[in-house]
């Protein structure tokens, strides 16, 4: 049996006419991408702002200058360069890269993620201070500043660790970039984003007319590595230009509650005291690392719904278990693509198996900050000056005008 | 300073040096590490036509209103049909401009008589949401000569774009700079 | 440079107007961006309906005239709010900075109050503090994975291989209540009585088929036999004979092959019939008058013919009774074949003036029923399934998918799923019917009061062969040369292939392995399996586009002008 309709022979259904009057395909000029070059020009602003940024903070010690640097680099980063890319973001492309073999990194974004840290080496969190768009749209914004109870600063601080290891746990199994996804304030770079984007970050920079910096302190992922970096930082700002008189005028300058008190009227505990201090909070690291590095393993197959295959395999487990139908875009398109459910659920178990094989390590790191945070605050350390916790100082100079010490080259 | 207390002194210093070695550790290490991953070109977005499924996110997934996406038109695959399946809406009984008859919600589909029994179908960029309900209609009816792709004049080129991640077919993927675009030259997918 | 204490009062009213602007921007902004996202005027219910009401009266200018000033207006609220969002975005912008701005200088030009501060800080009790609630907060934090990661647990695949194993015996047992209620599907190893085989589905009987052959060196093939006249209908087999048609110009026949020996043993000629049409009604240019493929059901064979000819002879030739049923003209010519139910021969009839199916008394040619269709012309064949023990005749046509009763030629049920030329016939398996056509879609039937869609995919999509399913799998082959499998339950393509080459010949199921030949006439051999596997590429050395028949390892191939018969003990 059989019947004769039109054979198409060719994949097109409807043959290509032929134009009896001299008609012409039209040209069509899809508009180019970027050039390339801007990507290098990125990273040349990025190094001059930052140097000048470096200078201003620990040299010239003028926290208008700083002011009009993050300014500029609002304007540059931000608004003409629309947010991307960024540093906070580029910890992601590092993951992705470090742990998948079919992502190559730009290497823009590699130099967007090494270079502040470099810089924080050397010289503190100058990165924060002036260059990042996201800091510096806070920090203008940061009018009337009131510090927070130091239990609940304590606490959000912990936020941001959370963060990272989950972003770079993320990344490194090819499932989201949360980072970018939750990014506060690139809507308002762009001037257009999803309304839900923009009311976060209206909402962020309104708390942080009160509440300095707030994406920095208890959100900022990448933040948690400048931390890191800077507390071995070679040189660093300093709030007295020379030195410290303990006149105790700067003790509320600083909107972060980064500035460490001298302790020189502070007695001393008992050796005895110290030493079973010390050896208690030093075994307390390891049963944190151990603790952290279990949680993460077992909560690591709940966290890989993050992925899209698992998410996609889930659905279509639950439509052949428990005829729930299968009705999203997702599931629509899997059905129409040739794969097989059995290759989507091999390609779930690998990715569970990432999970599980990265969880622990997030964990791990998890413990082992927390661990290393408490360790730090139980061991006594002797200042006879006031000094900025290198950790946690933005290099903001907010703390500069509160010194009344003259540096030594202008008495002269 | 100044307390004399030597042994404290050392001690605190040579946990300063570890430390300071620990951390630079990995700003020497990582790049070596991905020394032989680097890209120095970098990558856009776009979409591969052969994987769409028209689903119509790319109009409501966008970090942009109104979306990078737009639809293109492969001039050379079209039939330059009278019946449109891309212009007109499945069913209609006279062929006209009239917006009754139209696919398109914005009206940024332009219809040019060239010679009979030609049509041109030209897209307003300008109007278009990208809803690509017209390419269904094309990849329906037609010789799927219409597609979906990313405007680089108009993306933000996100790290991780939007419409990628909400992409049922994963269709959406990173592609060379120099070759931003997936120029449609059949019809697939096969 | 440093403002004085009027520069500051005024800046501080520039930035309260500042703020008051900013604020009464940013609300009006997130309103019209919080109404474009959610009531998208494009997407508004009254353009909808206006559009369904001009749907149901094309020809209502009225109606057309109110949809153009809906969608006017449509557009009209999308673009201006649009525009709005975009503006306002920029009043937001400049507000802010302003506003910015002046508190910056405000705050700049403020004088730090030295005020001495009061108690020592109490940097001890501070640390304690917050190692507490570091502290805290660890616990916290690792509580709350562990709790998450039990609700988090749903649906994870550990428990996969039980689930399988569930859906498995599920399925099995789904099976084997039906089984109760009839009695499953069996080919017959011997008889391939119908176009497609027995009851039309395309599933052989027997086992041990041929895989290799070449038609030229004449490896594994028993014998071959050229058929006196031209036609397009397939071989079928009763016992030791196989039954074909050829015609030409107006001279139908009807042959008897020696199945064993290839050897032509009866030829029945039929023509003039009484109200047979004088010209031979238009159709394609090489469709010819003997398309339609025969029916046998071991006492009668019967064939019909393009200009409506029907007849059915005893085994051995000799004319039981004949008929004309009309001049069945349609543009491409008449197509579909027979099939015999029982006692009932079922003809389905596609003419430009009428479309119906009709059932005759095998046995005395009474017309016994004829129920009327609803459409347009198709070129499918009528095939037999049964479902809740309710055996029906299934017609896959333009528009609709309708299952008849056999005996009464009741229309059981009817699905609107089809449109344009409807060539493939339906395929069969014991809970679903498969319908498809070329420029429309594939859809899945549950037959039944009333039958539902279960699933439908438009990305493979035949034009003249027909589809084939068992209970696991459903296989289409196109005429663009794709050859698709799908999970027959769930409509999931589970693979795909490019064979390049054309098929009109319906692939046919034999021994789990597909046969499936192309227009060039090369056997496709492939396991029907979850995985995709050539098992053999045999060509027949001919062009080729009619089905092929099976009966005891052996496999008949009607070629353009030859009978083969492909048996691997040669």
């Amino acid at each position: 049996m059989l019947a004769w309709h039109m054979v198409v022979i060719a994949q097109e259904r409807f043959p290509r006419p032929e134009f009896e009057t001299d008609y012409t395909y039209p040209e069509y000029q899809l508009p180019a991408a970027r050039h390339a070059a801007w990507e290098y020009i990125d990273t040349g602003v990025l190094i001059l702002v930052l140097s000048v940024t470096t200078w201003l903070a620990l040299k010239k010690r003028s926290r208008q200058g700083l002011v009009w640097i993050s300014l500029f680099s609002l304007g540059y980063f931000g608004f003409f360069r629309e947010g991307c890319i960024c540093s906070v973001g580029s910890v992601q492309n590092v993951a992705l890269a470090l742990f998948n073999d079919g992502y190559s990194i730009p290497l823009t974004a590699l130099l967007f993620f090494i270079i502040p840290l470099v810089y924080a080496l050397f010289a503190g969190r100058v990165f924060c201070a002036g260059a990042c768009p996201l800091g510096a749209i806070q920090e203008l914004t940061g009018i009337w500043p009131k510090k927070l109870p130091r239990a609940v600063e304590a606490t959000l601080a912990t936020i941001p660790f959370i963060y990272l290891a989950l972003a770079v746990l993320f990344s490194a199994t090819q499932s989201q970039f949360i980072i970018c996804r939750y990014d506060p304030f690139v809507g308002i770079f762009r001037l257009n984003a999803p309304y839900t984007m923009i009311i976060f970050g209206a909402l962020l920079l309104l708390a942080g007319i009160f509440i300095n910096r707030p994406y920095c302190r208890f959100l900022c992922p990448y933040g948690v590595l400048l931390n890191i970096t800077s507390r071995f930082a070679s040189r660093h700002l300093s709030i007295t230009p020379a030195e410290c008189i303990n006149c105790r005028l700067c003790e509320n300058a600083c909107p972060y509650n980064a500035i460490l008190p001298s302790d020189l009227e502070i007695k001393n505990e008992e050796p005895a005291v110290v030493r079973r201090k010390f050896i208690t909070y030093l075994v307390l690291i390891p049963v944190f690392v151990v603790a952290g590095a279990v949680a993460l393993y077992i909560l690591s197959p709940g966290l890989s719904g993050a992925n899209y295959d698992v998410k996609l395999a889930r659905e279509i487990r639950l439509e052949m278990k428990e005829g729930i139908p299968a009705a999203s875009n997702a599931a629509i398109a899997f059905k129409g693509s040739g794969r097989t459910d059995e290759q989507l659920f091999t390609a779930e178990t690998e990715i569970i198996e990432r999970y599980r094989k990265g969880g622990p390590w997030a964990g791990l790191f998890l413990g082992l900050s927390i661990g290393i945070g408490l360790f730090s605050l139980a061991i006594r350390t002797e200042r006879t000056e006031y000094r900025p916790h290198k950790g946690k100082c933005y290099s903001c100079g907010r703390c500069f005008k509160y010194c009344p010490v003259k540096p030594k080259t202008e008495s002269t | 300073m100044g307390m004399g207390n030597n042994k404290y002194q050392n001690r605190r210093d040579f946990v300063r040096k570890t430390g300071k070695i620990l951390v630079a550790a990995p700003l020497v290490f990582i790049p070596a590490m991905l020394a032989k991953k680097i890209d120095a070109k970098g990558y856009v977005w776009q979409i591969d036509p052969l994987k769409c499924t028209t689903c119509g996110q790319c109009k409501t997934h966008c970090v942009l209103t109104p979306s990078a996406v737009k639809c293109t038109h492969k001039y050379e695959m079209c039939g330059y049909c009278d019946l449109c399946g891309g212009y007109l809406r499945q069913g209609v009984r006279t062929i006209s401009t009239g917006a009754e008859n139209q696919i398109c919600p914005v009206g940024a589909i332009k219809r040019v008589f060239i010679e009979e029994p030609y049509f041109e179908y030209t897209i307003d960029e300008k109007l278009c949401d990208g809803c690509a309900k017209c390419v269904r209609g094309c990849l329906d009816f037609g010789n799927g000569s219409l597609y979906m792709q990313i405007r680089h004049d108009l993306c933000a080129n996100c790290n991780e774009c939007s419409i990628a991640r909400a992409c049922p077919s994963d269709a959406v993927s990173r592609v060379p700079v120099d070759a931003p675009y997936n120029i449609k030259d059949r019809i697939g997918p096969l | 440079m440093k403002p004085d204490e009027k520069d500051i009062r005024l800046l501080k009213f520039i930035s309260q107007v500042a703020a008051g602007f900013t604020l009464v921007v940013a609300l009006t902004m997130l309103f019209s961006l919080i109404q474009l996202k959610t009531i998208d005027p494009l997407d508004n219910p009254i353009v909808a309906s206006v559009k369904e009401q001009y749907d149901r009266d094309p020809s209502n200018a009225l109606l057309a005239e109110q949809v153009r000033a809906v969608d006017l207006m449509a557009r009209k609220a999308y673009f201006s709010s649009r525009w709005q969002v975009e503006t306002g975005s920029y009043l937001l912008l400049a507000g802010a900075v302003v506003f910015i701005i002046c508190q910056r200088l405000i705050a700049g030009s403020k004088k730090i109050a030295h005020s001495r501060p009061g108690m020592q800080p109490d940097v001890p009790g501070q640390n304690k503090l917050a190692m507490n609630t570091l502290m805290f907060a660890g616990v916290v934090i690792f509580t709350a994975a562990i709790v998450s990661s039990f609700v988090l647990r749903s649906a994870l695949p550990d428990t996969l291989s039980e689930k399988r194993l569930a859906a498995g015996e599920e399925r099995e047992s789904r099976a084997s209540r039906r089984a109760v209620q009839s009695a499953p599907f069996v080919a017959d190893p011997t008889n391939y009585p119908f176009f497609r085989g027995q009851d039309g589905r395309g599933i052989a009987g027997g086992e041990g088929y041929p895989t290799e052959w070449d038609g030229p060196a004449g490896i594994n093939i028993k014998w071959k036999t050229e058929i006196p006249k031209y036609g397009k209908s397939s071989p079928v087999i009763w016992g030791d004979k196989i039954f074909v048609t050829g015609a030409e110009g107006k001279e139908c026949e009807i042959y008897c092959i020696d199945k064993h020996t290839g050897d032509i043993i009866w030829t029945a000629l039929v023509h003039d019939l009484p109200g047979e049409p004088d010209e031979i009604p238009e159709m394609d240019h090489d469709a010819g008058m003997a398309v339609s493929t025969v029916a046998t059901n071991g006492s009668e064979v019967c064939a019909v013919f393009a200009n409506g000819n029907l007849v059915c002879t005893d085994t051995d030739g000799r004319i039981k009774w004949s008929k004309n049923i009309g001049n069945p003209e349609n543009i491409y010519g008449y197509a579909s074949s027979l099939i015999i139910y029982e006692n009932t021969l079922i003809v389905q009839f596609d003419s430009n003036e009428k479309i119906s199916l009709m059932g005759f008394d095998a046995k005395s040619g009474e017309l016994k029923w004829e129920t009327p269709r609803q459409g347009y012309p198709s070129w499918s064949s009528p095939v037999i399934g049964t479902f809740d023990g309710q055996p029906q005749v299934l017609v896959n046509s333009n528009p609709n998918v309708t299952g008849f009763n056999p005996v009464t030629g009741a229309q059981l049920w009817a699905v609107e799923a089809m449109y344009g030329d409807v060539a493939p016939s339906c395929a069969v398996n014991s809970t679903m019917v498969y319908a498809v056509t070329d420029y429309a879609k594939l859809v899945a039937i549950q037959p039944g009061q009333p039958a539902t869609v279960i699933w439908e995919d438009n990305m493979f999509t035949p034009d003249v062969s027909s589809p084939v399913a068992n209970d696991d799998f459903l296989f289409l082959v196109t005429g663009y040369g794709d050859i698709a499998c799908y999970n027959a339950q769930s409509g999931d393509t589970i693979w795909t292939r490019y064979l390049n080459e054309p098929f009109y010949a319906s692939p046919i199921i034999a021994d789990n392995l597909i046969y499936i030949l192309d227009r060039s006439g090369v056997m496709h051999i492939v396991r029907a399996a979850e995985e995709f596997q050539l098992v053999a590429k045999s060509p027949i050395g001919e062009r080729a586009d009619c089905t092929p028949a099976f009966s005891d390892k052996e496999i008949y191939i009607r070629a353009n002008t030859n009978l083969y018969c492909i048996s691997e003990s040669e």
